[in-house]
């Protein structure tokens, strides 16, 4: 791998896109078919309850380690959410190997724009959930 | 409804979603959202909290043949998207403190307006390359691409001052609406930036999926993401994605922007519905 040649890095980028997609639908998949065994000829209006004055609004896991728990026994919805926290990493890959990609180009101006984008995003996931002002 | 109906009705609307939504660089929320609400009486929150993460799955679904063909250009979708992330965190933060229904109506409204320059140049192909000066030069926001009689387009952008302006925009929308405002991304490009249809249509595919991933964290923690409503639509919109992009590069310039004037009437109309809780 010649992280030099932008040739190359085009690559890389196509390649982790389609492994984060690939990967994610995958996870999902697995999710939604367990989903439809355990469920399916329930009625949606017990998964469709939103409780406006808490969060979170749903009925189900939002929390990591609760992910965590729930895929240890196979919950579907434990695996459709880690399923998609995978796709929701794949703009930020993405955006983060582009610094890569334009630092093999040579292209400081745009190492620094794409900086300037992967930290506003990671404020966006990371901090912002954090803020009350946000949470409303 | 029994969930085994569900999951299939939205399966199938997705796969629709994702295709158009690669084609005109929309993220299939104006699909997701009516069918979730005005179809099966699903709660607003989780519609949105569906339709955001639609929108990164239209995005990376349809990146992965876009980067390959070097459609998206990546320079210009960078720069513009410090004003859409900014702009996005900005809208979600004052989310909390504004009446939605005079947004959609303004949001409508501003789209419905925009119309009119985009049917003026409706049969446009390829618009006549502006001289690369200024910021846009400084920026070397310019590019080419293949069509697909193998003749290659050059191609250079014009007046990205205001096409910045237009993403701020395009980002408090976002934010404050919980949409990918891909429809304003491409109007950006398209009339301010004078780009062709289809470079703006595969780089506003690129932007929606980082500025939804911006406030996707937000949603996400709030609890609007729903796992049994987000499985059939991330699978369908991936799989509509795939399809959308065979079909946008087979496809001419002028068919992409009549598909996207059509969307973008359809959207507009939507939102000033939903403004009138309809």
């Amino acid at each position: 791998m010649r992280l030099r040649d932008p040739e190359a890095m085009n690559d890389l980028v196509s390649y982790l896109l389609r492994s984060g997609v690939l990967l994610s639908s995958g996870i999902i998949t697995l999710g939604a078919v367990l989903a439809l065994a355990k469920y399916g000829s329930l009625s949606t209006s017990a998964f469709f309850v939103y409780l406006p004055n808490q969060i979170p609004h749903g009925t189900f896991n939002v929390s990591f380690s609760g992910i965590l728990s729930g895929l240890a026994i196979l919950d579907p919805f434990s695996i459709i959410e880690l399923g998609v926290v995978v796709l929701l990493a794949t703009p930020v890959a993405r955006v983060l190997l582009s610094v890569f990609l334009f630092a093999a180009e040579g292209d400081r101006l745009y190492v620094y724009v794409t900086i300037v984008v992967l930290a506003l995003l990671l404020f966006g996931i990371l901090v912002t959930p954090l803020i009350p002002l946000f949470n409303a | 409804m029994l969930a085994v109906e569900f999951i299939l009705i939205m399966f199938l609307a997705s796969i629709l979603a994702g295709a158009i939504g690669a084609i005109v660089g929309l993220g299939g929320g104006f699909v997701v959202i009516p069918v979730l609400t005005i179809g099966l009486g699903v709660d607003i929150h989780f519609a949105i909290g569906a339709s955001i993460v639609s929108i990164i799955a239209t995005s990376s679904g349809a990146a992965v043949t876009y980067v390959k063909d070097k459609l998206t250009n990546m320079r210009l979708g960078m720069f513009l998207e410090i004003a859409t992330t900014s702009g996005a965190i900005a809208g979600a933060a004052i989310s909390a403190y504004t009446n939605s229904m005079v947004l959609e109506i303004v949001f409508g409204a501003a789209l419905l307006i925009s119309l009119v320059p985009l049917v003026m140049k409706i049969g446009e192909d390829i618009p006549p390359i502006p001289e690369l000066r200024g910021l846009a030069k400084r920026l070397s926001l310019k590019g080419s691409y293949k069509e697909l009689d193998g003749s290659q387009i050059n191609y250079n952008a014009t007046r990205p001052g205001l096409g910045l302006v237009g993403m701020v925009a395009a980002g408090m929308i976002s934010g404050l609406l919980g949409i990918g405002s891909g429809s304003f991304k491409v109007l950006s490009m398209d009339l301010a930036m004078k780009l062709p249809m289809k470079v703006s249509s595969t780089t506003s595919n690129f932007m929606i999926g980082v500025t939804a991933a911006a406030s996707a964290g937000i949603y996400y923690a709030r609890g609007d993401v729903n796992p049994l409503i987000v499985a059939p639509v991330t699978l369908g919109i991936l799989i509509g994605a795939f399809i959308g992009t065979r079909i946008l590069l087979r496809t001419r310039n002028p068919v992409v922007r009549k598909l996207f004037a059509v969307v973008l009437a359809l959207t507009a109309i939507e939102m000033v519905l939903r403004a009138f809780g309809l």
